[in-house]
C-alpha cells in the first residue's frame, strides 16, 4: 500500500515525509474512530458491572439484617399465619359461593337493575349538578339559563335512555318500569327507583334466607377464623420490636457512611479549621453499635409461647376440619370448598414442622454470599420499597418475560416464516411490491405507539370480547385482567414479524437457483420444490430468522412496560391455558419503571443493574447463536 | 399403435388441491399482516385526524403543532356551555369572565395545547445523535473498508459492532444512564460530591471532575448515537464497498494519496447511500424511549428548550421533552376520556407520519439510488 | 482517541453553563396535576422568566434529586425518612419542609360495584390479600383485583402504614405508574380496587368509598381514617425563583388553586 509505493523514495525527500506523517494521522483517526465501537462496548460490560457488582455484597447485608434484627424468625410464624388467613379466605368465598349460587337469579336482577340506573345516572350526571347548582346558588336563578340547562338535561336523558345495557334477566314489564321511572325522575330526586330498591331487597331476603340452612357451616368458619387471633397478637407485637431493631441496624449503617464520607472530605481539605470541623462532625457520627443483643433475647424468650400457639392452632386446625361440610350444592362453592380440603394436610403439616424450625432458629447462622445470590437467582419475590424487607428474586420477573416471548413467537413464527415463503416463492411482482414495503413500515412502527395501541385499543378490546358468551369456552375467559401476558404477546408478535420475515425471505433467497431448477427438472411441483428442497437448504437460515426474532422480543421495553399488566408474581400455572391471559412483569420493564426511582447506589439501584447484566447476556447469547447459524448458512 | 398424447398428463397434477389449499394459506398469512397494519393504522388515523386537521386552510391545525403543552381544562359556564381550554387561554378566559361561576370543572394534564415541545425535542435528539453517529460511524467505515486488513484488530471491531447491535435498547438506557448521566467529564469549579475522579487543573478553581452531564440534552444524544452506531458502520461500509475498485486504482495510479482517493473518488460516490441508510437510522431513533427514558426525557417542561436561556449552550445541559416518552405519558398517566382523545391520538399520529416520511423516503431514495448508481 | 478527548472536552465546557430552570421533582400525586396548574397560574400572574421542569416519578425520586442539585424542589406526599434526611445532609444539602395541602387517601370502586361502605378492617383484610373476593364483604361475585401504586411512591408507603399495618401487598397487586391510571383501570374493571388522591376520586366510572360509614369530601378531613399532609421540600437557601414560587403556593391565590384542584388548602 502506500508506504510500499514509496519504498524507493529516498528517506528525506520532502515528498515522502509530508505523505508518511500526514497520511499516517489520517490513518490513525480512523483506526481510533473504528476502535470507538470497542470502546463503547467494553464501557457497558465495565459500568454495568461496576454498578451490579456491588449488588451481592450489599444484598448480603440486608439479608444478614433480616437475620439479626429477627425479621426472619417471625417471617416463620408469619408463614403459617397468612397460609391460614389463606385458608380462611377460600372458606368465606366457598360459602358466599354457595349462598350467592343459590340466589343467582335474584342475583342478576338486581345487578341489571342497578346497572340500568348506572348508566343514566352517568350520563346525566353533569348536567344535573348543573340545574342543581344554579337553582341552590339561586341568588338570580335566571329562568331563561335554567330553561337551556333543563334543556340539556333532557338532551343528556334522551340520550342515556337510548343507550341502556341489556337486561336478558329482567321482564320487559321490569324493563319499561326502571326506564319509565328514569324518563320521569327530576333531577332533585336522590332515592333510587322503586324498583332497583325492591330487587336489592328481594336479593338480601333471598340470601339470608339460603344463609339459613349453611349457619352450621358459617360458626365453624368464624370459629376458624378466631383460632389465630393469639398468633396474630403475638406477630403483633414481635414484629414492632423487630422492626425497630433493623430500622436501628439501618440507621447505623448509614451513619457509618456518612461518617466515612466527612471523613474522606476531610482528608481533602487543606484549612486545618475547615478539617477541624469536618472531623468533629466525623466523630459526632460515630454510631454506636446498635444493640441488638437485649431485644433479641426478649424475642428468644418468646420461643415457647410462639411454639405454644403453633400447637394450639395445629389442634383447633385438625378439629375443624370433620366439621366442615361434605360438600356444597353449587359446582363453584365445592370446587372451592375441595381446594381448601386439600390444602388442609399441607397446611397441618407445615404448623407441625414450625415448632422444630422456631426451636432451632438463631440468628448467629452467618449469612454466606452464596446466600445472597442463590436468593436472587431462585427467589420467588420481587418486593421493593415495602416497610418490611426487600427481596430481589429475578424468577417472577424471568418467567413473566419468557412467557410473554412464547406467545409472541408462537404467533409470530408461523406467521412471519409462512409470509416470508410465500413472497419469495409464490408471490407475483405486484404482490411482492405491496407486501414488503408494508411489511417494512411495521418495523418502523415505533414500539412505544404498539403499546399505546395495546392499553388503549386492543387490551378493551380483549376484554370486549371475553366476556361474550359464544367465546367462553376459550380458556382463561372472561379475563381478570385487560392488560395481560397474551396482550403484550400479540403486540410483540406485530413486532417480530418484520425481523423474521426480512430474515427468513433473506435466507431463502440465499438459495442458489440451481436447488430450484434441479428440483422442477425433475418434476417436482412448485410446492414439492419449496418445502422439499428450498427450505431444507435455507433451514438454518431460517432458524436464526427465529432467534433474531426472540432477542428482539425479549429485549423490548416499551410495549411490555405499558402493557403486560405489572404483576410482580410467577403466573399460576394451575390456572392451564388461562395463564397466559393473567398480568405479569417483565426483566425489560422493571428496570424502565424503576430505574428512575431509586436513590443512586443503593441495593435496589444495584439489583436492576444485575436485571441488565442478566438481560446483556441472555441476549447477547441468543444472537450469537444465531449468527453461528447465519455463517453456517453462507458457508 | 403409440400415442404420443397419452404420455402428456392431462387435467391437473395429483395434488394440485393440495397445492392449492397450502398457497392460500400461506397468501392468508401474508395478507392478514398487511390487514392488520392497515386497521391499526386506519384507527389511529381516524381517531387522530380530528386533532390535526381544521376544516379551514390550511386544512391542518397549525396550533397542535406549534402550542405548548398545557394543562387541558373542561368547564361548563352558567349557560351550559362546554369550554375546552389550555390553561393560558383558561387564565385569560378567568380575567375576562371575572365574577362568573364555572360548573364541572375537571383537569387533564399535559392535554392541552399542542406538542411543540416534544416535537423539537425529539427533533434536537435525532439530529444530535445523528451527527454524532455519522461522525463516528463513518469514520470507522472508511477505515473498514479501505485501510483495514486481516488483523485481531479488525476482528475485535467487527465482533464489537455485531453485539452493540444486539443489545436491548433498555440496556442502552442504563449505559447511558451510568456512563453519561453519571460518569463522564465536566469541567466545574465546584465538583459534586459523588464525581468518580477530580482532576484539578491549575486555572483558578477549576477541575476536571468525572460526574456526569446529568439528565440532559447532551446525554441522551450521546447515548441514542452510540446505539445506532452500528447501524451506521455497517450500512456506510456497505455504500463504500460498492464503488468500485476501478475508481481507486485509477486514483492511486494517478499518484494521488490514499486520503486523496477516499475524499475525491470513494466518499463523493458513496454519500447518497450513506445519507439514505442513515435515513432508517433516524428513524430508530426518533422511536426510541427506553435509552431517554433516564438520560434525557422530562415529562412536563412548559418552555422550548431554548427559552430563557443565559447562554446558547445551555440548550445541551437542559431536559427536554420528546414525542415518544411523551406518547408514554400519554398513555400511561392520564385516562382516556373525550378530552384527552385529541392529545393522544393526535401526537401518536403525528408522530406515525413522521416516523412514515422518514421510511418511505428513504425507500425511495434507496431505490432510486440502486437504479442510478450502476458501474 | 484524540478526536474523543477533544470532543469529551468541549462537552464539558459547554455542560458548565447553568439555566435558571426551575426543576421540581418527586410525587405523582402532587406533580401529575397540582403543581403543574400552580406553576402555569404563577406564571400567568406575572412571573414569566422561570422555567419549569416536573417530573412526577414518586415522591421517593425527591430526595436523591435534592441532594444532587438536580431539583430545588422536591414534591413528597409523606415526611422525610430520617435516612432521607442524613443523606442529603451528606451532600451538603440542609432540606426545609413546607407542608403545603392535606391530602385524602379515596379508596375507589368500579361504578358498578354495588359496596358503597367499608371497614377499616375489611380495608386492610382486602389489601393485605385476605379478603379475595367480593361477596365475602357483600358484593357481585367476582375476585378482588387491587391497584397499587408503584413502590417509589410515597401514597405507597402511606398506605400501608395508615391502611395495612405496615403489612407488605399481596404479590396479586398490579404495580400502576400514577393516580390516574389507577383510577381509569378500576373504571375500566369492574372487580377493581384502588387507593388514590382526593383530586383523583372523582373520575367517571369509579366510585369512592365511605370509610366506616365517613364520606371522603374536604368536610371530613379531620374524622377520615386515611388523611395526610402533602410536602414541598426545599433546600434552607432555596434559589430565588423557587422561593418565589413556594410563597405563591402559600398565599391564598395558591391556596385557591389547591382547593380547586381537588386537594384541602392548610
Amino acid at each position: 500500500m502506500p508506504d510500499d509505493a514509496n519504498r524507493n523514495v529516498p528517506k528525506s525527500h520532502r515528498f515522502r515525509k509530508q505523505g508518511f506523517s500526514f497520511e499516517r494521522l489520517i490513518r490513525y483517526f480512523f483506526a481510533s474512530n473504528a476502535g470507538l465501537t470497542i470502546v463503547i462496548l467494553v464501557l457497558i460490560i465495565v459500568f454495568l458491572l461496576k454498578e451490579g457488582l456491588g449488588f451481592f455484597p450489599g444484598y448480603r447485608r440486608e439479608l444478614e439484617t433480616y437475620r439479626i434484627a429477627g425479621l426472619e424468625f417471625v417471617d416463620i410464624s408469619r408463614k403459617n399465619l397468612t397460609a391460614h388467613e389463606q385458608l380462611v379466605s377460600l372458606l368465606n368465598r366457598a360459602y358466599y359461593a354457595e349462598i350467592n349460587g343459590r340466589s343467582y337469579q335474584q342475583l342478576r336482577r338486581s345487578e341489571e337493575a342497578a346497572a340500568l340506573f348506572n348508566a343514566y345516572t352517568d350520563q346525566t350526571g353533569p348536567t344535573k349538578e348543573l340545574i342543581l347548582n344554579s337553582t341552590q346558588e339561586g341568588q338570580e336563578a335566571q329562568p331563561a339559563m335554567l330553561a337551556v340547562l333543563r334543556e340539556n338535561y333532557e338532551k343528556q336523558r334522551a340520550k342515556a335512555l337510548a343507550n341502556l345495557p341489556a337486561t336478558p334477566h329482567l321482564s320487559a314489564k321490569e324493563r319499561e318500569e326502571i326506564i319509565s321511572a328514569l324518563r320521569t325522575r327530576t333531577p332533585q330526586a336522590t332515592d333510587d327507583p322503586a324498583l332497583v330498591t325492591r330487587l336489592a331487597e328481594e336479593l338480601a331476603s333471598t340470601q339470608a334466607r339460603h344463609a339459613e340452612p349453611l349457619q352450621a357451616f358459617r360458626a365453624t368458619i368464624d370459629s376458624f377464623e378466631s383460632a389465630s387471633a393469639d398468633l396474630g397478637s403475638a406477630i403483633m407485637e414481635m414484629t414492632e420490636s423487630v422492626t425497630s431493631t433493623k430500622e436501628a441496624l439501618q440507621n447505623a449503617d448509614i451513619l457509618e457512611k456518612d461518617r466515612r464520607t466527612l471523613l474522606a472530605a476531610a482528608n481533602n481539605v487543606d484549612d486545618p479549621a475547615e478539617r477541624e470541623k469536618l472531623l468533629a462532625e466525623a466523630k459526632a457520627a460515630l454510631a454506636e453499635k446498635p444493640d441488638t443483643e437485649t431485644p433479641m433475647a426478649s424475642l428468644m424468650e418468646r420461643k415457647p409461647d410462639c411454639i405454644r400457639l403453633h400447637e394450639e392452632l395445629a389442634k383447633s386446625s385438625a378439629a375443624i376440619l370433620p366439621q366442615l361440610p361434605k360438600s356444597l350444592a353449587q359446582g363453584e362453592a365445592d370446587r372451592l370448598l375441595r381446594t381448601a380440603k386439600k390444602a388442609w394436610p399441607v397446611f397441618l403439616s407445615d404448623l407441625s414442622a414450625a415448632p422444630a424450625k422456631i426451636s432451632s432458629w438463631t440468628h448467629t447462622t452467618p449469612v454466606p454470599l452464596s446466600a445472597a445470590v442463590v436468593s436472587f437467582l431462585t427467589g420467588r419475590d420481587w418486593i421493593t420499597g415495602g416497610e418490611w424487607q426487600d427481596f430481589y428474586g429475578i424468577l417472577p420477573l424471568a418467567t413473566g418475560s419468557l412467557m410473554i416471548a412464547l406467545v409472541a413467537l408462537t404467533i409470530a413464527i408461523p406467521v412471519g416464516i409462512g409470509s416470508a415463503i410465500y413472497v419469495n416463492q409464490f408471490a407475483s411482482p405486484r404482490e411482492q411490491a405491496i407486501v414488503k414495503p408494508v411489511i417494512e413500515f411495521i418495523q418502523a412502527i415505533p414500539s412505544v405507539v404498539l403499546g399505546f395501541i395495546g392499553i388503549l385499543v386492543f387490551g378493551t378490546v380483549l376484554r370486549e370480547l371475553s366476556v361474550m358468551d359464544s367465546l367462553q369456552w376459550v380458556p382463561g375467559f372472561p379475563i381478570e385482567e385487560r392488560l395481560n401476558i397474551f396482550t403484550a404477546g400479540c403486540l410483540l408478535a406485530l413486532m417480530s414479524i418484520p425481523t423474521i420475515f426480512s430474515l427468513a425471505e433473506d435466507a431463502l433467497n440465499n438459495v442458489p437457483s440451481a436447488y430450484a431448477e434441479a428440483s422442477e427438472a425433475l418434476g417436482a411441483s412448485g410446492i414439492q420444490t419449496t418445502f422439499r428442497v428450498i427450505i431444507p437448504a435455507a433451514f438454518s437460515g431460517i432458524l436464526a430468522a427465529v432467534l433474531l426474532g426472540l432477542g428482539r422480543v425479549i429485549g423490548e421495553t416499551m410495549v411490555v412496560l405499558l402493557v403486560a399488566g405489572n404483576r410482580i408474581k410467577i403466573p399460576d400455572f394451575s390456572a392451564g391455558f388461562g395463564v397466559f391471559f393473567q398480568p405479569s412483569h417483565t426483566l425489560t420493564g422493571i428496570i424502565a419503571q424503576e430505574l428512575g426511582e431509586v436513590p443512586l447506589g443503593s441495593v435496589h439501584y444495584r439489583a436492576l443493574f444485575v436485571v441488565g447484566i442478566l438481560l446483556f447476556v441472555v441476549v447477547l447469547g441468543i444472537n450469537a447463536t444465531a449468527h453461528r447459524f447465519v455463517n453456517r448458512a453462507t458457508k | 399403435m403409440f400415442d404420443p398424447e397419452k404420455l402428456i398428463r392431462k387435467g391437473r397434477p395429483k395434488g394440485h388441491i393440495k397445492e392449492v389449499l397450502i398457497r392460500s394459506l400461506l397468501a392468508g398469512t401474508t395478507y392478514l399482516i398487511v390487514l392488520i397494519a392497515v386497521l391499526l393504522f386506519t384507527r389511529i388515523i381516524v381517531d387522530g385526524a380530528p386533532a390535526i386537521l381544521s376544516p379551514k386552510f390550511p386544512f391542518v391545525d397549525l396550533e397542535f403543532l406549534t402550542a405548548k403543552n398545557e394543562t387541558l381544562h373542561v368547564f361548563d359556564d352558567a349557560q351550559g356551555t362546554r369550554h375546552q381550554l389550555a390553561a393560558s387561554a383558561y387564565s385569560r378566559y378567568v380575567a375576562e369572565h371575572q365574577g362568573e361561576n364555572l360548573y364541572n370543572e375537571q383537569t387533564f394534564s399535559y392535554s392541552g395545547g399542542g406538542i411543540a415541545g416534544p416535537i423539537v425535542g425529539t427533533a434536537l435528539l435525532t439530529i444530535g445523535s445523528i451527527l454524532l453517529a455519522l461522525f463516528f460511524g463513518v469514520s470507522a467505515a472508511i477505515y473498514l473498508a479501505e485501510y483495514a486488513k486481516q488483523s485481531p484488530f479488525i476482528h475485535a471491531v467487527r465482533l464489537a459492532i455485531l453485539n452493540l447491535a444486539g443489545i436491548p435498547s433498555i440496556v442502552f438506557g442504563l449505559f447511558g444512564f451510568s456512563v453519561f448521566v453519571l460518569a463522564v467529564p465536566v469541567l466545574t469549579s465546584d465538583p459534586s460530591d459523588r464525581s468518580l475522579l477530580v482532576i484539578p487543573l491549575m486555572i483558578g478553581n477549576y477541575a476536571i471532575s468525572f460526574q456526569g452531564w446529568n439528565s440532559s440534552l447532551m446525554a441522551g444524544c450521546a447515548t441514542l448515537a452510540c446505539m445506532i452506531l452500528p447501524v451506521i458502520i455497517t450500512a456506510s461500509e456497505e455504500s463504500l464497498r460498492a464503488v468500485p475498485q476501478g475508481f481507486r486504482d485509477a486514483s492511486l495510479a494517478m499518484g494521488g494519496t490514499r486520503w486523496q482517493t477516499i475524499r475525491k473518488c470513494v466518499l463523493p460516490y458513496s454519500l447518497p447511500g450513506i445519507l439514505t441508510s442513515s435515513l432508517l437510522a433516524i428513524t430508530r431513533v426518533a422511536g426510541e424511549t427506553a435509552p431517554i427514558m433516564f438520560t434525557a426525557a422530562v415529562a412536563a417542561k412548559d418552555d422550548l428548550p431554548w427559552e430563557g436561556l443565559s447562554n446558547p449552550f445551555g440548550i445541551l445541559s437542559s431536559q427536554v421533552q420528546a414525542l415518544p416518552y411523551h406518547i408514554y405519558t400519554l398513555a400511561a398517566r392520564i385516562p382516556s376520556s373525550e378530552y384527552t382523545q385529541r392529545a393522544q391520538y393526535g401526537s401518536v399520529l403525528v408522530f406515525l407520519i413522521l416516523v412514515a416520511t422518514l421510511s418511505i423516503v428513504s425507500m425511495v431514495l434507496r431505490a432510486r439510488i440502486r437504479r442510478k448508481l450502476k458501474w | 482517541m484524540k478526536s474523543i478527548t477533544t470532543i469529551l472536552a468541549t462537552a464539558a465546557m459547554i455542560s458548565m453553563a447553568g439555566a435558571q430552570t426551575l426543576s421540581i421533582k418527586g410525587s405523582d400525586t402532587l406533580g401529575a396535576k397540582l403543581i403543574p396548574q400552580l406553576a402555569e397560574a404563577f406564571k400567568a400572574a406575572g412571573n414569566k422568566g422561570v422555567k419549569f421542569e416536573i417530573a412526577a416519578e414518586g415522591s421517593t425520586t425527591a430526595f436523591p434529586a435534592l441532594a444532587n442539585g438536580t431539583a430545588q424542589i422536591g414534591m413528597s406526599s409523606r415526611k422525610v425518612k430520617d435516612d432521607e434526611r442524613t443523606f442529603c445532609k451528606t451532600k451538603g444539602v440542609y432540606i426545609k419542609e413546607h407542608p403545603i395541602c392535606h391530602d385524602m387517601l379515596v379508596v375507589i370502586v368500579n361504578k358498578n360495584c354495588p359496596v358503597s361502605n367499608l371497614t377499616k378492617a375489611q380495608i386492610s383484610k382486602i389489601f393485605t390479600g385476605q379478603i379475595k373476593d367480593w361477596s365475602e364483604i357483600g358484593g357481585t361475585p367476582g375476585k378482588i383485583s387491587i391497584y397499587t401504586r408503584n413502590t417509589s411512591s410515597g401514597t405507597y408507603k402511606d398506605w400501608q402504614k395508615l391502611a395495612m399495618g405496615g403489612r407488605d401487598y399481596p404479590s396479586t397487586s398490579l404495580k400502576m405508574a400514577g393516580n390516574e391510571q389507577i383510577a381509569q383501570e378500576v373504571a375500566k374493571n369492574k372487580n377493581g380496587i384502588g387507593y388514590v388522591g382526593l383530586a383523583y376520586s372523582k373520575t367517571p366510572g369509579t366510585k369512592a368509598l365511605s370509610i366506616d360509614g365517613i364520606q371522603p369530601v374536604a368536610q371530613n378531613a379531620k374524622t377520615y381514617a386515611y388523611s395526610r399532609l402533602c410536602y414541598l421540600y426545599a433546600p434552607d437557601k432555596p434559589t430565588p425563583e423557587a422561593a418565589a414560587f413556594m410563597e405563591f403556593i402559600e398565599s391564598s391565590a395558591g391556596q385557591a388553586i389547591v382547593q380547586k384542584v381537588g386537594f384541602i388548602p392548610n
